[in-house]
């Protein structure tokens, strides 16, 4: 059973007269509402991720995305029906996908998971208040609907583009439904991220902004309980001689954690021991601390034993390195976004260069790693919403 | 004959000594054991509560085992909600102490002899392959402590309410064993039994499997004992036990009420924040500890169930009593990589 979240009720794959341009002033105006309910402050106090969300859709951003969409050697179209399949659990990025790809003109259904709530709810409360023109709910909408292979097959033939969010088994799973022959997918799979230190970047820095480091760091990796594919995992101390650097970064960490009052339940606690005691069980953590139930601590044997999936919330291996390039070859086509501290924009840029596309999408300082951007694990996502027209006439 | 004869001072003691002497063992044995106590800096034990615990969960996800391969003489398996599955390992000194020490625990109960068993369940269970690990293994292993077995549903699983009368016109003047899980129990023996007037008077009825089934429907474990007691079954007995730590069972007293722990094993209740001892009358995680795995480190287990101790030395048996009051929720990722269960 379809459940319509936002958008006109009806069959969903049916043709609609209605067409909308690139940056059509219709969405951008809509969008611009949205952003004002969500930048609220009774929506902002509930729910603050909406704000880095509210500040993405505010019209001064939307303008610059539409820039990014044109260009001089073509004339740009949108791509045409786009279906969107959404994470389950991480409450804003349908928003992010779906907006850009309105924003490109495109007809859009978003498949809006069962099991989101909080912030999706207000999102969508946000959407329904929105006073729009009457096209954005006949072209723009978004449903729930639960397994329903019939519904997934006809909007993947409806699609010209279908974005598929939510890691490697729903990329599959949603990849048995084929596209029309013209379509394509944009997919985003299981990834991995990372975080460094520079060791002396951290000593030369005052404690003002050790501990401003240690904030930002915090946000990023407590937001989705460490869960999110941009969620800093493994922590590389990059210098000789780092035990007091990781010291003093998990004692600002413990208080951090505990003034923000981010929190971990037993549940969450039990699973980390569970995760943390196999890695030692295997060799590739050789030391263990569990400070509190927030932090836990573990000591990598040696560099590409950096584990590649979740070990909870609050959950840090650490790895000493002699330099940024030491990581090349660890890194891989998973590894998605690289936050760091203390390091000058050369040693960065090196270590972009030497990894050579190979791996990792986003260098991003520590407090950053959240934030959506419009290009996104190696897409250009305005680009990728978009067709190309080109007409020469002699 | 029992083997809940140790006052909680003595015990500790004597735990204390040899599972001590298990964890160099294991350690010996079981080199990922080995390696996660090393991480952890464990350098030895001066109470029970200090021996390092392993969270029960990794048994399902690591092969833990400290005998070599062609030793292993029977693999048991548990099967959890998410499928994933514990292997216990156990070598035929490990299987016969269990067997050996799970009919002395149940002997403390019900006498030295083999009684005839009334099984609350039905045959056609065992040939259900999904469900056999779990509930056929605990059918099985407790069948042998019993003669004359009859089984009180058929093979549809209705009440089999003439092998029943049948079982108790031959057995029923005298002491008999009733088994079966505590759900099970309620809705197809008490209300049969209230029905029909069945005299069980001389049962003695021994179960387990958790309540979360009877408190959905509102029946506590007192008013469980108390309705069965008016249907003149009031010999009752639950236990909890957990297949990795196959061989101990923590069993009812006679008054009810509160759990007994064996002369090889103990609980200890921790606190889930600051993973210490908690005194009586407070509630925590309930950690298992027994002597009686040899062939793999489950010596000393975290279990995800919560439980709280009432008393020491206090009740019906010395030693420890307790109850378990539920099960810690298991953690979910809530990342961008938490694919959609409903995905396709």
């Amino acid at each position: 059973m379809i459940q319509f979240r936002f958008g006109s009720e009806g069959d969903l794959t049916a043709p609609v007269d209605d067409r909308l341009a690139v940056g059509d002033e219709r969405v951008v105006d809509f969008l611009a509402k949205v952003a004002r309910k969500l930048l609220a402050p009774a929506v902002a106090r509930r729910h603050p991720e909406l704000g880095s969300l509210g500040y993405f859709l505010r019209p001064a951003e939307l303008n610059r995305a539409v820039s990014r969409m044109r260009r001089e050697d073509a004339i740009v179209f949108p791509r045409g029906n786009v279906f969107h399949v959404p994470p389950a659990n991480v409450d804003t990025i349908f928003v992010y996908s779906w907006a850009l790809s309105a924003l490109a003109g495109n007809h859009n259904v978003v498949r809006i998971s069962s099991r989101s709530a909080g912030a999706a709810d207000a999102i969508l409360d946000a959407l329904n208040e929105v006073d729009a023109d009457p096209v954005i709910r006949r072209t723009q909408r978004m449903v729930t609907y639960g397994r329903d292979d019939v519904l997934t097959a006809a909007l993947s033939q409806w699609a010209d583009l279908r974005v598929i969010w939510g890691g490697d088994s729903a990329v599959e799973a949603i990849r048995k439904h084929p596209l029309r022959p013209s379509a394509r997918d944009l997919t985003f799979p299981d990834r991995t991220s990372w975080a460094a230190i520079s060791a002396a970047g951290w000593r030369a820095a005052d404690p003002a902004a050790r501990r401003a480091a240690v904030v930002g760091f915090t946000n990023d990796a407590y937001w989705f309980d460490q869960a999110a594919c941009s969620s800093p995992r493994t922590v590389f101390l990059v210098g000789t001689e780092t035990a007091d650097v990781r010291a003093e970064f998990i004692e600002l960490l413990l208080e951090v954690v505990d003034q923000r009052g981010w929190q971990v339940d037993a549940a969450m606690a039990v699973e980390k021991r569970v995760n943390a005691y196999g890695l030692a069980a295997t060799g590739a953590v050789t030391a263990l601390d569990f400070p509190a139930n927030t932090v836990t601590a573990m000591s990598l044997a040696a560099v590409p034993d950096a584990p590649r999936r979740w070990i909870g919330a609050g959950a840090f291996p650490f790895a000493e390195v002699g330099s940024l390039l030491d990581l090349v070859p660890a890194m891989n086509r998973q590894d998605q976004t690289f936050s760091h501290f203390g390091f000058a924009p050369a040693e960065l840029r090196a270590f972009a260069l030497a990894l050579a596309g190979r791996g990792v999408d986003r260098i991003v300082p520590f407090g950053s790693a959240l934030t959506f951007s419009a290009i996104w694990d190696g897409y250009d996502l305005p680009h990728e919403f978009t067709r190309l027209t080109t007409v020469v006439a002699s | 004959m029992s083997v809940f004869t140790l006052p909680q001072a003595v015990k500790e003691e004597v735990l204390l000594k040899d599972l001590s002497a298990l964890v160099a063992h294991h350690r010996q044995r079981c080199a990922p054991y080995d390696r996660i106590l090393a991480a952890n800096g464990y350098e030895g034990a001066s109470s029970v509560a200090e021996l390092p615990w392993l969270p029960v969960r990794l048994f399902k996800n690591l092969e833990l085992k400290s005998i070599p391969d062609d030793e292993v003489f029977k693999v048991l398996t548990s099967s959890g909600t998410t499928g994933e599955v514990s292997r216990i390992y156990l070598d035929k000194a490990a299987a016969a102490t269990q067997t050996r020490q799970l009919g002395a625990t149940v002997q403390s109960v019900l006498g030295p002899k083999r009684l005839p068993m009334l099984l609350v369940d039905t045959k056609a269970m065992l040939k259900d392959r999904r469900s056999f690990s779990a509930r056929g293994a605990g059918v099985l292993g407790m069948s042998t402590f019993g003669r004359d077995h009859v089984w009180a549903l058929d093979n549809d699983g209705h009440v089999d309410l003439d092998a029943i009368r049948g079982f108790l016109e031959k057995h029923g003047d005298a002491p008999f064993l009733i088994f079966g899980f505590t759900y099970m129990v309620w809705l197809h023996l008490y209300e049969v039994a209230r029905d029909h007037n069945l005299d069980l008077a001389n049962g003695i009825l021994i179960h387990s499997g958790g309540w979360k089934k009877l408190v959905d429907q509102a029946v506590s474990p007192s008013a469980f004992r108390a309705r069965l007691a008016e249907v003149g079954l009031v010999s009752t007995h639950n236990f909890y036990g957990m297949v990795e730590q196959i061989g101990t069972i923590f069993l009812e007293g006679p008054s009810g009420g509160s759990l007994y722990c064996p002369d090889f094993a103990d609980v200890i209740v921790r606190d889930p924040v600051t993973w210490r001892e908690l005194p009586p009358g407070e509630t925590g995680l309930l950690e298992v500890v027994s002597t009686l795995p040899t062939s793999y480190p489950g010596h000393v287990l975290l279990t995800e169930d919560l439980g709280v101790v009432h008393g020491i030395d206090d009740g019906d048996w010395p030693g420890k009593r307790f109850s378990v009051s539920g099960r810690l929720p298991r953690a979910e990722a809530r990342g961008c990589s938490d694919t959609y269960r409903e995905a396709a």
